[in-house]
Parts: structure tokens; C-alpha cells; sequence
């Protein structure tokens, strides 16, 4: 299996739609969409390699959430993760093979 | 430094304060206050093993996530993290001295 699963054209083209989707908001600085192993799938920051260090960092990150919340109950599972700091706020949204991450500027956006 | 850092009775009565206010908020099933390093301050979750372990693992993950807020830029640091699952969410608030955790089922809050 290659980084690039995402071959079907159904998938890229809603993935693409998505992206231009979330982009719209008012203050989303980037989207980003990786696997479940870190690999960038789709972004649209512009720094690549400061992608690739925080797509690793955020599936880390991802990861050591979900283990959280299995510990506290096996059956539950993480659905969301939103790290907010002073001048930015990363939205996480784990599904069963890609990751979604949105970064804004919450000071925009509200 | 011990464990028990805190025994000025005016932060104590503002920490029992605090932790009452939230508790009674619905849907709360726990608040936890604990120093940087991941040591329980004062918890009103009823398993203690639990708890310290619980602790460890967030303040780990609270760790984890000011690295990446720094990672995006320096001058930022880390607000709030709020960890949404299927079945509670768990709020993490990182001060200088302390964090606080907050859980609750988002279901009973709606």
C-alpha cells in the first residue's frame, strides 16, 4: 500500500470539496487531511516541511488521546480533539482511516 | 517541593470553591486538579487508581499539545484542549502552576 490510496476519483474529487469547504470559513488558516500513520494524504498549508512536523505531531498527539479516552471506558472512543492556544485553535476529527485537522484563528472566525 | 504543595488556606478554600462550582453544573462527572507534572492535587473521582493514572496520561497529552502549539509558533502557547469521545468529554485546562480537568457527559449537558 502507496500514500496515495486515494486513487478512486469519487474520493479525491470529495475530499477536494471538503477542503474548498472547510477553506471558505472565515479565519481557517489550513486544512489538512492524513491516515491514521501521520502521512499528509491532502493540505493546504503552505510550509510543507512544517506540515509534515505537525501532521507527525498531531497523529502522535491523536493517538495518546484516543488511549485516554479507551482507558477511562474500552467501549468509548475519541470522536474529537480541539486544541486551542492564544492565537490559534487546531480542530482534530479522527475517522476510521483519515484524520482530519483544521487550523483557524478563533479571533476571526467568532 | 512536596506533593502537597498547596496549604495557603485561602487558595485551598478557592480550590474547594471552584471544584464545588463545577461539580454542579449537570452532566460533570469529575473535576481533577493537578500540578504540571502530572501529581494529583485534589480529585472528586471516586477511584483513586484510576484517577492517578488518568493524571499521568493528561498531563502527558497536555504536555504533548503545548509542544505543538509551540511547534506552530513559538511566541503561542496552550489554552485549552477539550477531548470529545462518544461518551464524555474531557476539558483540560493548563495555568502556570496547575491543570485543570474537567469531565462530562456532553449528552446530559445538551
Amino acid at each position: 500500500m502507496t500514500t496515495s490510496e486515494a486513487t478512486d476519483a469519487s474520493t479525491i474529487a470529495e475530499i477536494e470539496e471538503t477542503i474548498a469547504r472547510i477553506s471558505s470559513h472565515n479565519g481557517v488558516e489550513g486544512v489538512m487531511i492524513m491516515n491514521r500513520q501521520g502521512a499528509i494524504v491532502k493540505s493546504t498549508l503552505v510550509d510543507k516541511e512544517q506540515t509534515k512536523t505537525q501532521s507527525a505531531e498531531l497523529t502522535n498527539l491523536t493517538a495518546k488521546a484516543s488511549n485516554i479516552v479507551a482507558f477511562l471506558n474500552p467501549d468509548d472512543e475519541l470522536k474529537f480533539l480541539r486544541i486551542r492556544s492564544k492565537q490559534r485553535e487546531i480542530l482534530v476529527s479522527p475517522e476510521k482511516e483519515y484524520i482530519l485537522v483544521v487550523i483557524q484563528n478563533p479571533n476571526e472566525s467568532e
